[in-house]
């Protein structure tokens, strides 16, 4: 089963992710709410999947998800906004992430995809 | 001030009778040799001391110049106990003789404001005390000479004998006297050098007959000190007598000379401001005029409630103390300015108010560019800050959106896109999907309302202030009254604005205050729609503190309107704005 780290700072989301994950059977581990403890739980959780959102009260999702990746053996990072990715133009591409999936079309499928 | 006036013609009266006291011991006195010029001569000095300096105390009742000269006075008739019979009272008369000299040294270096204005002017009195008073004291105790005359009594203060040390002290007194004498003069000199030719013109006759008493003193004591023929020392000490038998009359002439430069000061003034294409400018006409290069004009601004410079930046006047004085400036009853000046031109206030009364069209016209520039500059800064306030918003709608409705949107597309999947292998689980989708949904409808009712309240567009407030104090989390509301619509942008204050001071008030109980009201005067919002909180709200206050200023600005913030600490808010409507009459 396909391990999850959940990061994004607003707690519905987080929850109805989770719930959406869970359901098409995805075993998300942990949770946080911001880039830095974010961080940490990636390194502590070793997750297969970060799923990670752009916009946090801290840090940028873009370099949190350069610092998860920077390691041999690094969890996936796919990165997640209420925004379109045609608002983020190349950073997506430059952050190491495997791919963008807005919020409002998140699936177990999508992810699939991208992995 | 009549109270002033009946005392000082009572001390004038004091005078005569002092006058009369020295006229009856010449006459009495078997030791001086010139009675008849003593006897006519003393009380004439002494009275046109006390007069002079009466006559300018009642001029100038602040300025202890007028004091000083009646000291003077006084002094002199205590001299001329020394023509006493008895020995007590000669001797305290000779002890007390130098007091009159000490005194014209204070009044000519404290010349002509009263006040000795320098360290080296207090030192020089100061010193001139001791000597006299102090160093003098062994020639009295030790039985030295101390100069009453041929035939005069005995010395009543000595207690020992020993007339060479007391001689050594007496040539001491005269050369500290000698040095003394030389400070003032130099200290006079550079006075005048450092006075403006206005100035100068006034002190001449003062300083010149000072300087003259001033030299002469200074060689009788060198004189003294080296023993100088006797006939030498006299016709020096003669002229110095006759220098200061004049300083009142010297003062005198300096007052009309004052007068006739001072009145030509300000007829030039106003033929400088009259003369066609003048380049000269309001303020370098009137420091001329008043001989004060460091002159300042500023401009009254009614509607600020403050002066401005020339460039329309607030000035506040000078506070006493401070080395500077100022005069108001009216026109017509109204406060147009004033002239800010070096203190030191205050000795004389009418010659000020003379030159501000001539000068008032001009400054009014000056204030009239004042006050454009003023307003020019206000409204670039409340513009410019308007821009920053509109940005400020749009960023909080952005972020206000994407956090809230946003969020909700996503969670409910994805709570939709689950429960579609789960339909048919778990009914139960999308039914309570669904449920949740809808109560998300319900909370994005609610957030969105919120949020248009920040951006205008549709109520306001459609059944104006009055509803609109009423909805607001419906939803307010404490009570507040709506004491006073208008009954007809307003301009919409004076609603729009009296909207926005009340909601930003309510929002204030359920935050901050920690208020039982709000009221407001709105009231058409003059002009303006009033809008006022009271509550009954802790208060010390501080405009320049937060930018909800200060963004509603600037909202108010750009109509021309004005935010007043009463809120002394623990005595609740008033938070007033005036804001221009063509149709509040």
């Amino acid at each position: 089963m396909t391990t999850v780290l959940i990061v994004d700072d607003h707690p519905t989301f987080r929850a109805t992710a989770r719930m959406l994950l869970e359901a098409e059977g995805y075993d998300v581990v942990g949770e946080a709410p911001d880039g830095t403890s974010g961080i940490a739980a990636a390194w502590e959780l070793h997750p297969d999947l970060v799923l990670l959102d752009v916009n946090l009260p801290d840090l940028d999702g873009f370099s949190v998800a350069q610092r998860i990746t920077a390691n041999q053996g690094a969890p996936a990072v796919v990165l997640t906004s209420s925004r379109d990715s045609s608002d983020f133009g190349p950073l997506v591409a430059g952050s190491g992430a495997r791919g963008f999936i807005s919020k409002g079309e998140l699936s177990g499928a999508a992810i699939a995809e991208l992995l | 001030m009549p109270g002033l006036r009946r005392a000082l013609i009572a001390l004038f009266v004091v005078g005569v009778l002092f006058a009369g006291v020295d006229v009856a011991l010449v006459l009495t006195s078997s030791h001086e040799d010139q009675k008849a010029v003593a006897a006519i001569l003393g009380p004439l000095i002494g009275l046109g001391f006390i007069g002079t300096g009466v006559f300018a105390w009642w001029r100038r009742p602040l300025n202890r110049f007028g004091l000083l000269m009646t000291a003077v006075g006084f002094a002199w008739f205590l001299a001329a106990l020394a023509d006493s019979d008895t020995a007590v009272v000669a001797t305290i008369g000779a002890y007390l003789a130098p007091l009159y000299l000490v005194l014209v040294v204070q009044l000519l270096l404290s010349f002509p404001t009263g006040r000795l204005e320098t360290p080296a002017a207090r030192a020089i009195v100061v010193a001139a005390y001791v000597d006299a008073f102090v160093l003098s004291l062994p020639v009295f105790l030790l039985g030295g000479d101390v100069n009453i005359g041929d035939g005069a009594p005995d010395n009543a203060f000595a207690v020992a004998h020993a007339s060479g040390v007391a001689d050594a002290f007496d040539v001491m007194t005269s050369i500290v006297g000698f040095g003394l004498a030389a400070a003032t003069a130099v200290v006079l000199l550079r006075k005048r050098r450092t006075a403006t030719p206005p100035q100068r013109r006034a002190q001449a006759p003062m300083l010149w007959t000072g300087l003259v008493v001033i030299v002469a003193l200074g060689l009788v004591f060198g004189g003294d000190a080296i023993d100088v023929p006797d006939e030498a020392i006299n016709v020096v000490g003669l002229v110095g007598f006759v220098a200061f038998a004049i300083l009142p009359f010297a003062f005198l002439a300096g007052l009309v000379r004052t007068r006739y430069s001072r009145a030509g000061a300000v007829g030039g003034l106003i033929e400088r401001l009259n003369a066609p294409d003048t380049q000269v400018s309001l303020r370098d006409a009137l420091a001329d005029a008043l001989g004060d290069p460091t002159l300042q004009l500023v401009y009254w601004r009614e509607s600020a409630g403050h002066h401005v410079n020339r460039e329309g930046h607030r000035v506040d006047l000078p506070v006493p103390g401070s080395g500077r004085a100022f005069a108001e400036v009216e026109r017509d009853g109204k406060r147009v300015g004033a002239i800010v000046y070096d203190a030191a031109l205050r000795d004389d206030p009418s010659l000020v108010r003379a030159a501000a009364a001539a000068a008032a069209l001009q400054l009014e016209n000056e204030r009239l560019e004042a006050e454009l520039r003023a307003r020019v500059e206000e409204l670039q800064t409340s513009r410019a800050r308007l821009v920053e306030v509109s940005m400020g918003e749009r960023r909080r709608l952005e972020r206000d959106l994407h956090d809230g409705a946003q969020q909700r949107l996503v969670a409910l597309s994805l709570q939709l896109g689950l429960a579609r999947r789960k339909l048919t292998d778990d009914p139960e689980l999308g039914g309570r999907l669904l449920d949740a989708a809808r109560g998300e949904l319900d909370r994005a409808l609610a957030e969105l309302r919120e949020l248009a009712r920040g951006i205008h309240p549709a109520i306001l567009t459609d059944r104006g202030l009055g509803a609109a407030l009423e909805a607001l104090a419906q939803r307010a989390p404490l009570p507040v009254d709506l004491d006073e509301m208008p009954d007809d619509r307003l301009p919409s942008a004076v609603e729009a604005a009296a909207y926005f204050v009340v909601a930003e001071s309510l929002t204030n008030v359920a935050k901050y205050s920690g208020a039982q109980h709000a009221s407001v009201r709105v009231d058409r005067l003059d002009g303006f729609a009033v809008v006022e919002v009271s509550d009954d909180g802790v208060g010390g709200a501080d405009p320049a503190a937060g930018t909800g206050l200060r963004g509603l200023a600037d909202r108010l600005a750009a109509l021309d309107g004005r935010l007043e913030v009463h809120s002394p600490p623990g005595g609740g808010t008033v938070i007033r704005a005036n804001i221009p409507c063509a149709t509040c009459a």
